[in-house]
């Protein structure tokens, strides 16, 4: 049991370490507010214990914890075999007691943002990790450090020599998952924005889209005819609709016909009225914009 | 308008005012408790012939004022280039180009409490006197955001639909190109596609200070969601500290708004983030002191 616990730990790290460097690279690449490193509120809110030094420093810190996490995440993949491994085991026990420090500053650094800093988050995943640190944040890095002290003097990894070894690592693993989720602020963010759907105000629809929804409808096959110009004289958005006005003769009247389209990327609802260009009367009204969300 | 009248002083004693307006001369009893601005309070006599004024009436439609602002303007945006101690280069968006702000030695202190990085890449907001080809900065309109323009903090995600109404700040803009008396206001989330980004993305890049200039249409939503509308849409405008609303159109791109986080204390504390940027005709008609640059807000969309 205690050699299955050791030995899930290093794989387990590895995934942390290179994970963290996934996300703070998705963030740089995001928002140039990482490349220009200039303290904005909104960098320093997710960039944690690089937040500490002055603004400066701040992009050379976060470079150099960039670089140690994927020097430590790459290690502890390299050297778990027999490269590492018992016979010369001194590169794994370098890299391991490497980790072990690194979580171990990581614990203090992030004591210290907590007390001076306390609207910050520890930036450990990027962009997931605005939330303010917390004693959970530390006591994650805690358990990260005792994880990666325990694997010093490991010898190389292997497969299990059976299923029922097989099925405690499995447990073991799952345990140990389900506490770092537990310690993770950063797992209610991943939920949320899983979840997410943006709201159809919000949304941002080329107008191309629009346009081509429009000319597919039965709406605009309805009053083509009656359409006096090929493109529309005005066009607007409201919320969750977007409008398109196009002049028109109808029996001989001058009239202004308007189309609301629905601002989603499939099959959106579109709807139509006639409007007598010279009072404003409504000649044709098809359907109703009273279910209009605006 | 039923509160504010703007034109050109012709003449003023201390019971009288006479403005030039769009409607010819006009003549405006004062109260004795009659209040102006320029500068500074001053009294209402001390005001000077052409100057051009915002008058706020006592009563609606009522031929008595009670407050007049002479030469008051503002100036809202990055700064592209310092000039020594006192001179600014200002780029206030694309839609609006870039203004010169002196400081003078009077209001240095006072405005660099409020904003105590006055250097290229920063933001700053300041009221003060117009002159010919610069704006001399008297009073800082808000606290500078600590972060740089274009930096600023990503809105919270809004699940099901947009708050309606929506609180915030609102802030008052010079009128640049539009008529001095227009009643309406710079709204910050234009449609991307049929409004003001679609012209900024064509428009061609400018000269010196381009790599302090920040184009707002780039840097996200800013920090309050507000839907998507273009201009001519309606919106219902509440000054929560006067609690007078009023309906009026969006008449330009406000996007530069949404480079402030900031927040209102004029009654209160505000919710972070500018909602509406209005003119200055509609900030008074909603009773709001052009001086202090800023009130409460409550906005609902379409009235």
């Amino acid at each position: 049991m205690l050699i299955a616990l050791r030995e899930v730990q290093i794989p387990l790290l590895a995934v942390m370490l290179l994970g963290a460097c996934a996300a703070k690279s998705w963030r740089a690449l995001r928002s140039r507010s990482v490349a220009a490193g200039l303290g904005s509120r909104s960098v320093s809110a997710s960039m944690g214990p690089t937040g500490l030094f002055s603004l400066r420093m701040r992009r050379p810190a976060m470079v150099v914890m960039f670089v140690t996490e994927l020097s430590l995440g790459l290690g502890l993949i390299g050297t778990a075999g027999r490269i590492g491994g018992a016979a010369t085991n001194l590169p794994a026990t370098v890299v391991r007691a490497g980790t072990a420090l690194f979580f171990l500053v990581a614990v203090g650094a992030l004591n210290e943002v907590r007390q001076r800093r306390p609207d910050s988050g520890c930036g450990c995943f990027g962009e997931l990790s605005d939330t303010p640190v917390g004693l959970r944040t530390i006591a994650r890095s805690g358990l990260l450090c005792a994880s990666a002290v325990a694997t010093i003097g490991l010898p190389p990894l292997r497969m299990p020599s059976s299923p029922a070894e097989a099925e405690l690592w499995l447990a073991v693993l799952a345990f140990e998952l389900a506490l770092i989720a537990f310690l993770s602020p950063e797992l209610g963010e991943i939920l949320v924005r899983l979840g997410y759907s943006e709201p159809c105000e919000l949304r941002r629809l080329p107008l191309s889209r629009t346009m081509s929804a429009l000319h597919a409808s039965a709406q605009w096959r309805k009053y083509e005819s009656q359409v006096a110009a090929a493109t529309p004289a005005d066009l607007w958005r409201e919320g969750c609709w977007r409008f398109a006005v196009y002049p028109g003769i109808v029996r001989g009247r001058r009239v202004d016909i308007v189309f609301a389209i629905y601002l989603q990327a499939r099959r959106p609802a579109v709807r139509a009225a006639v409007i007598d260009a010279d009072t404003d009367e409504v000649l044709a009204p098809v359907g109703t914009l009273e279910s209009a969300v605006i | 308008m039923l509160y504010t009248v703007t034109g050109r002083i012709l003449d003023v004693s201390p019971h009288i005012l006479v403005l030039h307006t769009d409607r010819g001369e006009q003549r405006f009893p004062l109260t004795a408790a009659a209040q102006a601005w320029r500068g500074g309070s001053i009294s209402p006599a001390a005001l000077r012939q052409g100057d051009h004024a915002v008058v706020r009436r006592k009563l609606p439609g009522g031929p008595v004022v009670d407050r007049i602002w002479a030469q008051v303007g503002r100036v809202t945006g990055t700064i592209i280039e310092r000039a020594g101690p006192a001179s600014l280069l200002v780029d206030e968006g694309p839609a609006k180009g870039r203004r010169i702000v002196m400081i003078g030695p009077e209001a240095t202190g006072r405005i660099q409490v409020r904003f105590p990085r006055l250097a290229p890449g920063y933001l700053i907001d300041v009221i003060g006197l117009k002159h010919d080809g610069f704006l001399q900065a008297l009073i800082p309109a808000t606290s500078q955001p600590p972060y740089r323009a274009g930096h600023q903090p990503a809105p919270p995600m809004v699940s099901g639909h947009v708050p309606d109404p929506v609180n915030g700040t609102a802030v008052w803009h010079e009128p640049g190109e539009e008529p001095e008396d227009l009643l309406g206001l710079a709204y910050p989330a234009l449609d991307p596609e049929t409004s003001c980004e679609r012209g900024a993305a064509s428009a061609p890049a400018a000269g010196s200070g381009d790599q302090h200039a920040v184009d707002p249409h780039t840097t996200g939503p800013g920090c309050v969601r507000l839907p998507y509308l273009s201009v001519g849409s309606l919106l219902r405008l509440r000054n929560d500290c006067t609690e007078r609303t009023r309906l009026l159109p969006v008449t330009s791109c406000g996007a530069t708004a949404r480079l402030f986080c900031d927040r209102c204390v004029t009654c209160g504390t505000s919710r972070k983030g500018r909602i509406a940027d209005l003119t200055m005709a509609a900030f008074v008609e909603l009773g709001g002191a052009l001086e202090v640059g800023c009130f409460n807000a409550t906005m609902t969309i379409g009235g």
